[in-house]
């Protein structure tokens, strides 16, 4: 049942062609770029990810008046500051990132600094702080999970307590979205299976969470069969442009979908064994995914059945329960499919969690903000149980 | 036309609210549980309210602003008003942007669940304190 009220908003164009960074003139002209710094990282900077684009930003006449290639594994304060200092040296008139998550968040976290000055943490940090609109953002993805490119959220590490920071405001959506799968071809199976496996457990929660509405369950609705039905194409044929297409489409539309409904107990537990031993996001999404959906499952079956159906599992005949029962084992056998594949983890004790770790990560998912969203109440005795499951 | 005419209005309404809901034991000991400070910045009228929940006890104080708060939330009187008649979804407020919150926002959901009971205190109160006319069906 929808809530009485919702809304909608993406203010990000998003363009979608295998090929197209190399040439997007048109929409930067719109943009109004001359000058722009480019955020990525070393990796995909010496891997020539970058290079594409930055063909393409050529035959638009812009000038690339920088590279911040420092970017982090998880995007940081001191890297954001860097980044943003980078950017008022060189005078540009706005960004272009290019890379997964933390490059994306980086870039937001540069462009408040640049546009409006101050303060990450003290005026920044929360919900709605922006005074204005940001420089223009225009977002690369190089992976095809994370749904930054559409979100109007950034998480940036403070590395000197160790807290995430989140950023939530309409104007952190970046301006353009580019979505090339040639670029996500050189990811390696197993990230590729994990970001997927991510962009799969956006759309799943977000379909199923308090806050879901009609315009964010439709961009789940597709995106799920999508995900389903090219993850295992792309994982084991990384050259097969047309699922790498699906797959970046798909991750975009689940953005777009927990942007608005946001996510539940399966990224509580994933942010808190993140927290506790560094496992990577989507890899944690994949290990809990069916465990939350069970622990979910009393409240929720008739939405697991539909997921059922999305994901191409024969439901007819069945009880609601049933069938959402059917959708849950569909999960557990792409998990399987994805392990003997890639060797995508699938317990928790394959990624260095260590049993006397449990307690604290069924604490942690409860004093998650996500469990806020979660259409069961996050407690933590039955959350447990679910991470023994996982474990 | 605002709700409490002035601040001091305000002031003694919000602020008395405040105090009455950390007079029940059970609220104190959860608020105390979250070790936060919060501050409360409302317009028309102005007024901030902080509530230090870091010690023992809480501890209230009116436009300070020599305290930093953890988490600070900033709305028209009006919409904080309606928010304890349980008559405002948080989530929608911000992204309506009829509040704004600074800080943590993992923190400011899990306080959620802790303030519900007060949805029910606030008129009850109002009634109790001599403020029915500030009472909304």
């Amino acid at each position: 049942m929808p809530q009485a009220f919702f809304q909608f908003h993406c203010p990000t164009k998003i363009i979608s062609c295998p090929g197209i960074a190399r040439e997007f003139t048109a929409e930067l002209e719109a943009l109004g770029l001359t000058k722009v710094l480019i955020v990525t990282d070393k990796m995909l900077t010496e891997l020539k990810v970058i290079d594409p684009v930055l063909e393409g930003l050529q035959n638009a006449g812009v000038q690339v008046k920088g590279i911040y290639k420092d970017v982090p594994p998880n995007s940081e304060l001191k890297a954001v500051k860097r980044c943003a200092d980078e950017a008022a040296r060189l005078g540009v008139d706005g960004f272009v990132a290019i890379g997964g998550g933390s490059v994306l968040d980086t870039a937001k976290g540069a462009a408040i600094l640049f546009t409006h000055g101050g303060d990450l943490v003290r005026d920044y940090s929360g919900a709605e702080t922006l005074p204005g609109p940001l420089k223009p953002i225009v977002a690369i993805p190089t992976t095809a999970g994370t749904g930054s490119e559409v979100t109007r959220a950034a998480v940036i590490l403070d590395e000197d307590t160790h807290t995430k920071l989140s950023f939530v405001d309409r104007h952190l959506a970046p301006a353009l979205a580019v979505l090339d799968p040639e670029l996500t071809v050189g990811l390696p199976p197993k990230l590729t299976a994990a970001t997927a496996m991510d962009a799969l457990t956006h759309a799943i929660e977000s379909f199923t969470s308090v806050q879901a509405n009609p315009f964010s369950e439709s961009m789940c609705a597709k995106a799920i069969p999508l995900i389903r039905q090219n993850i295992l194409k792309a994982v084991l044929h990384g050259e097969d442009i047309d699922a790498r297409g699906e797959l970046l489409t798909a991750a975009t539309m689940a953005g777009i979908a927990f942007d608005h409904a946001m996510v539940g107990v399966v990224h509580g537990m994933a942010h808190a064994t993140g927290g506790l031993v560094g496992v990577h996001h989507g890899t944690a999404n994949s290990i809990f995914l069916p465990w939350g959906m069970e622990y979910n499952l009393p409240v929720c079956a008739d939405k697991y059945a539909e997921i059922a159906n999305l994901l191409g599992v024969k439901t007819a005949g069945l009880s609601g329960e049933a069938a959402a029962r059917k959708g849950i084992e569909a999960i557990l056998r792409l998990r399987e499919e994805l392990y003997q594949a890639c060797g995508l983890a699938f317990r928790l004790r394959e990624v260095g969690v260590a049993e006397n770790q449990l307690d604290a990560i069924a604490e942690g998912a409860v004093n998650d903000g996500t469990s806020f969203y979660n259409p069961r109440d996050v407690v933590k005795e039955d959350v447990l149980e679910a991470v023994k499951k996982a474990y | 036309m605002p709700t409490f005419e002035s601040s001091e209005r305000l002031k003694e309404i919000l602020g008395g609210f405040f105090e009455y809901l950390t007079a029940d034991e059970m609220m104190r000991k959860k608020l105390l549980d979250s070790k936060m400070i919060l501050k409360f910045s409302y317009a028309e009228p102005p007024l901030a309210i902080t509530i230090d929940l870091t010690g023992d006890s809480p501890v209230f104080t009116y436009d300070d602003a020599a305290k930093k708060a953890e988490v600070e939330m900033s709305m028209k009187a009006d919409t904080a008003h309606r928010f304890w008649f349980g008559k405002v979804n948080l989530v929608v407020a911000l992204a309506r942007r009829e509040m704004v919150a600074k800080g943590p926002i993992p923190k400011i959901l899990k306080l959620l669940p802790i303030i519900k009971p007060a949805y029910n205190m606030y008129p009850k109160y109002l009634q109790e304190k001599g403020f029915a006319s500030y009472l909304i069906p």
